[in-house]
């Protein structure tokens, strides 16, 4: 690829970006553009230090995040309590809720739920630390200093995407973040495909916890053991909720009834459709089976014993599986690894994930150009994400003057990125994700295995419009980025450097002008213009 | 109107920027034409209620005719004293009581063994696969409700045509025909503390979009300055229910409240959808009384209260309850029941076929049930809600809507006049 090296060698030198079609964007354009798509927007003063220091050079850092120092998130994380608890902890405090429901239910005190959240209880703490959960991914994107990499850890959250509200992923999914995408999202996208496909999260989400080879039987239960729970009462070992308690004739018929007899095809379909191939990646139903089969036995253990990955050898197919053609033989838990390493080197899949971050980075109909960039990157290094990364952002799509400000950004990244060029500083409490939530955009609560949409016409609708002007004003009223200039015309060029990279438009610069001349107090005069250009049309994009 | 007005402002928003003129004034002129608040139109209305949690539809809608329903159910069945006989096989739960009426008037029919050929039992997975509109299929992005909005065009004019109540959009609305999420009707639009700066701040927005150029975020942003200029003419805040109709207090009461003032202000809602939750009866279900009686007993003065509001605006409205699935035939060791199979859903309205339950009861022998636990799915959900678009709301094509399904007119249950 002769051409991305000369364009590498050229950007380090000039500092500028390649010699793409004309007019190419200025220094400061650039600084701009790389901060809104590779961080979530600038912060006051950030695209002209940037440019001055060097866009390319910046990028680089980005792309090996472990060498940016970052003490003041280090720092914010301390205050967030769900760090400090891991999947046990967190297992046994689902548990507790559990109990408490059930004990409402006995006791007839089953009311809607906004009223028993108000109350002090286990049901109320696992509620805030679900808030906590999502403030968190907040808080990362917006004081974090290595910000691609919060993206990136956005963008595969969503690929890899996983519902905090099915049943035990309340509780798995703290760990699936912080373990399974965190670690990988600069990463070997092979590695990063085999760590989701161990997940229990995933596995528990896409149903593959309960996927079992026909006719398999679990070997002879040994009696349970008898523990203690609360109040003294006896309660068997291996039940997660207490719901085996006081279990007649008729409940362990149900138990019998309710073992799982046989393939789950759902992380096999989704696997393919959504994580690898693509939809239209040439597989068919029969291949969604035998990659099922390969899964059978990998599932999940007890809530007790740590609710981590355990493959069970009784429930794994033994046959011989077709997969694209290829045999995969009986090698147990291994089977499953050779699969994800070769699905992750399909070419449908480089293509189809390729696409997906040049959706991500450069437009919302990405030009074949940059993907065929990120696809060469990806070949020639087996899937080195930061590789792939480097082709987008020197491909010269990247770069176009028609990529400059068009695209729409997501709830997440409007508020991220308002919070950010505001100056505000955000705390542990959800309030910022609750902004987020309401503009459409609810973290880890997307039901379907697709994640949430990058492209405008999922987010732009009239009633999320009105949702993101409100969400403006209550952002402006903490602006700490832009003094309060008696001058309204200096006050109004501030925001425009300090908020909109200088992209003000004149139409929106008169407007808010027009709009504050009748207001003397200069705290009032920035707090309705801040959020006046915040929740114009122009912030919106990006 | 021929055009439809989204098309209307669009186009005009681009042909008239150019000279001067304001496309937004003349958005209002177009709608002008269409008939003002109060007076009532003649365009069909559906609304959902999703009975979150999985209702148990065999105390819902009672089989008190089976011996069978008694055996299994000890301690929560229905005693046949206390049930509102129907038909002499069926009855209501005396918590629905108060919808007795609207079944002997024949606007109000019941759905039995209906659900999804699909077997899951787990709520989440139902739940998406009934809103979704096509069980088995996880990765499905959008909803029904939205594929009919994307198919049928003719709607299309108005921001409230499909709205979902609550502070997200709901799975069945999600996709890329617009849709809306309203948590509080009354605070709808630009917050604000006081009136006048409210006008101000929406008017000043109103402006810089004005200048956001053709794109979707210039139509869209028109289309919520229209709605909430819609909604203010129409008035909210003075909102009294009319005929001496009485809402339950609570979220189910308030927001069904919430749509009828909808409809009345005649903004162009074509579906509305809520949810109201609490079905999950695993312990202590209770019988004539306790936990679902009170649910059930809030559901039916809620509907009753609805229909009252509404009187002759019925003519045009139908409300469809569901539920993600049914459950156990059998009572369990708590005196509750477990996740099932098939389920209870509800009708009403001016265009129902009521007085009647409907759909192939398969009988509570041991036999005759799911995987020998529970009521086995006689009507495949698509069967009722594809009809009720059809034949409610006229929609032509359901392909479209229900991928993969083919549908029958001759599998429909005959839930509306036709």
């Amino acid at each position: 690829m002769p051409l991305t090296v000369i364009a590498i060698l050229c950007l380090q030198t000039v500092q500028a970006p390649p010699a793409a079609p004309a007019p190419a964007l200025t220094a400061r354009d650039s600084a701009f553009h790389v901060l809104n798509r590779l961080a979530y927007g600038p912060r006051a003063g950030e695209a002209d230090s940037l440019a001055k220091a060097g866009v390319m050079r910046w990028i680089d850092q980005q792309l090996d995040p472990d060498h940016v120092p970052d003490p003041g998130l280090a720092e914010r994380e301390k205050q967030f309590k769900i760090l400090d608890y891991n999947r046990s902890d967190l297992a046994g405090r689902y548990r507790d809720a559990v109990r408490e429901r059930q004990r409402m239910q006995r006791e007839g005190r089953d009311t809607p739920d906004s009223i028993v959240m108000r109350s002090p209880g286990p049901m109320r703490e696992l509620r805030d630390l679900g808030g906590e959960l999502q403030q968190l991914a907040v808080v990362r994107a917006a004081v974090s200093e290595r910000q691609l990499r919060e993206v990136m850890v956005d963008f595969w959250t969503n690929h890899f995407n996983v519902f905090v509200g099915k049943g035990q992923d309340r509780f798995l999914l703290p760990s699936y973040i912080e373990e399974t995408i965190r670690p990988h999202a600069l990463g070997r996208f092979e590695d990063l495909l085999i760590a989701t496909a161990r997940s229990p999260a995933m596995l528990f989400y896409l149903d593959n916890a309960q996927s079992v080879a026909p006719g398999s039987m679990p070997p002879q239960r040994r009696p349970p053991p008898i523990t203690f729970g609360p109040f003294g009462r006896p309660r068997f070992g291996g039940d997660p909720f207490g719901r085996r308690f006081g279990m007649n004739d008729a409940d362990r018929q149900r138990q019998r009834q309710r073992q799982p007899t046989g393939i789950n095809e759902n992380y096999a379909r989704e696997l393919m459709e959504l994580h690898t191939l693509g939809v239209d990646g040439g597989y068919t139903q029969q291949d969604v089976i035998n990659v099922a089969r390969v899964f059978t036995g990998w599932s999940i253990e007890s809530p007790e014993r740590g609710s981590g990955f355990v493959f069970r050898d009784w429930a794994h197919d033994r046959g011989n599986k077709i997969v694209l053609g290829q045999t995969f033989k009986d090698a147990g838990e291994d089977e499953g690894i050779r699969l994800l390493k070769f699905l992750a080197n399909q070419r449908a899949t480089m293509h189809h994930v390729s696409a997906k971050l040049c959706t991500r980075f450069v437009a919302d109909d990405p030009p074949d150009g940059c993907i065929d960039a990120a696809v060469a990157a990806w070949q020639k290094t087996n899937g080195d994400i930061r590789a792939v990364l480097r082709a987008i952002f020197t491909s010269p799509d990247f770069w176009a003057p028609q990529a400059f400000q068009t695209k729409v950004k997501t709830p997440l990244e409007f508020v991220v990125s308002a919070v950010r060029a505001a100056g505000v500083d955000p705390d542990t409490t959800p309030r910022l994700a609750g902004l987020v939530a309401r503009l459409g955009e609810p973290l880890y609560q997307q039901p379907a295995p697709t994640g949430y949409a990058e492209t405008e016409e999922h987010w732009v609708n009239s009633g999320a419009l009105l949702a993101r002007m409100n969400a403006a004003m209550v952002i402006a009223r903490e602006c700490s980025s832009v003094q309060p200039l008696p001058d309204h015309a200096r006050l109004v060029e501030a925001i425009n450097q300090q908020l909109l990279g200088g992209t003000m438009s004149a139409h929106t610069r008169d407007v808010i002008l027009e709009q504050i001349v009748d207001i003397s107090d200069p705290m009032q005069a920035r707090a309705m213009a801040v959020g006046l250009a915040l929740g114009g049309p122009d912030f919106q994009k990006q | 109107m021929t055009i439809s007005r989204r098309v209307f402002v669009k186009a005009g928003g681009l042909a008239l920027v150019s000279l001067g003129l304001d496309p937004l004034f003349l958005a209002r002129a177009a709608f002008a034409a269409a008939p003002r608040p109060g007076s009532p139109t003649t365009r069909p209305i559906l609304v959902c209620l999703f009975q979150r949690g999985a209702v148990d539809g065999l105390n819902m809608i009672v089989p008190h005719g089976e011996r069978t329903y008694y055996d299994d159910r000890p301690r929560i069945a229905i005693p046949a004293t206390d049930v509102v006989d129907l038909d002499g096989h069926f009855g209501l739960h005396p918590g629905l009581a108060s919808l007795k009426e609207l079944w002997d008037n024949k606007s109000l029919a019941a759905i039995h063994a209906i659900g999804s050929p699909d077997s899951t039992r787990s709520h989440f997975d139902a739940q998406d696969y009934m809103e979704s509109g096509t069980p088995g299929v996880k990765s499905t992005a959008d909803g029904w409700v939205n594929r009919y909005c994307q198919h049928d065009r003719e709607h299309a004019d108005t921001p409230f045509r499909a709205v979902g109540f609550g502070p997200q959009l709901p799975r069945i609305l999600a996709g890329s025909a617009p849709s809306l999420a309203i948590d509080d009707l009354q605070a709808f639009g630009i917050r604000a503390p006081q009136d006048a700066a409210r006008d101000r701040l929406t008017r000043a927005f109103e402006e810089l979009y004005e200048g956001a150029g053709t794109g979707l975020l210039a139509s869209s942003s028109q289309e919520g300055f229209e709605a909430v200029q819609l909604l203010k003419r129409a008035n909210p805040m003075q909102y009294r229910p009319e005929h001496g109709a009485d809402y339950p207090p609570g979220r189910l009461g308030k927001t069904l409240l919430e749509i009828a003032q909808l409809i009345k202000a005649d903004v162009g809602l074509e579906i509305a959808f809520a949810d109201c939750s609490g079905w999950d009866t695993h312990v202590n279900q209770g019988s004539s009384d306790g936990q679902l009686a009170a649910r059930l007993k809030e559901l039916g003065l809620a509907l009753a209260a609805f229909n009252r509001d509404l009187g002759d605006r019925m003519r045009n409205v139908v409300l469809l309850t569901m539920s993600e699935f049914g459950r156990t035939i059998r009572e369990n060791g708590n005196s509750g029941t477990d996740h099932g199979h098939a389920t209870a859903m509800l009708v009403l309205g001016g265009p129902v076929n009521g007085g009647r339950v409907l759909g192939r009861w398969p009988g509570l022998a041991m036999e005759q049930r799911f995987e020998g636990r529970d009521v086995a799915v006689t009507t495949d959900f698509r069967d009722l809600f594809g009809e009720i678009l059809a034949r409610h709301l006229g929609a032509t094509d359901l392909s479209a809507v229900f991928p993969g399904f083919s549908l029958d007119p001759g599998k429909f249950v005959g839930a509306i006049r036709s």
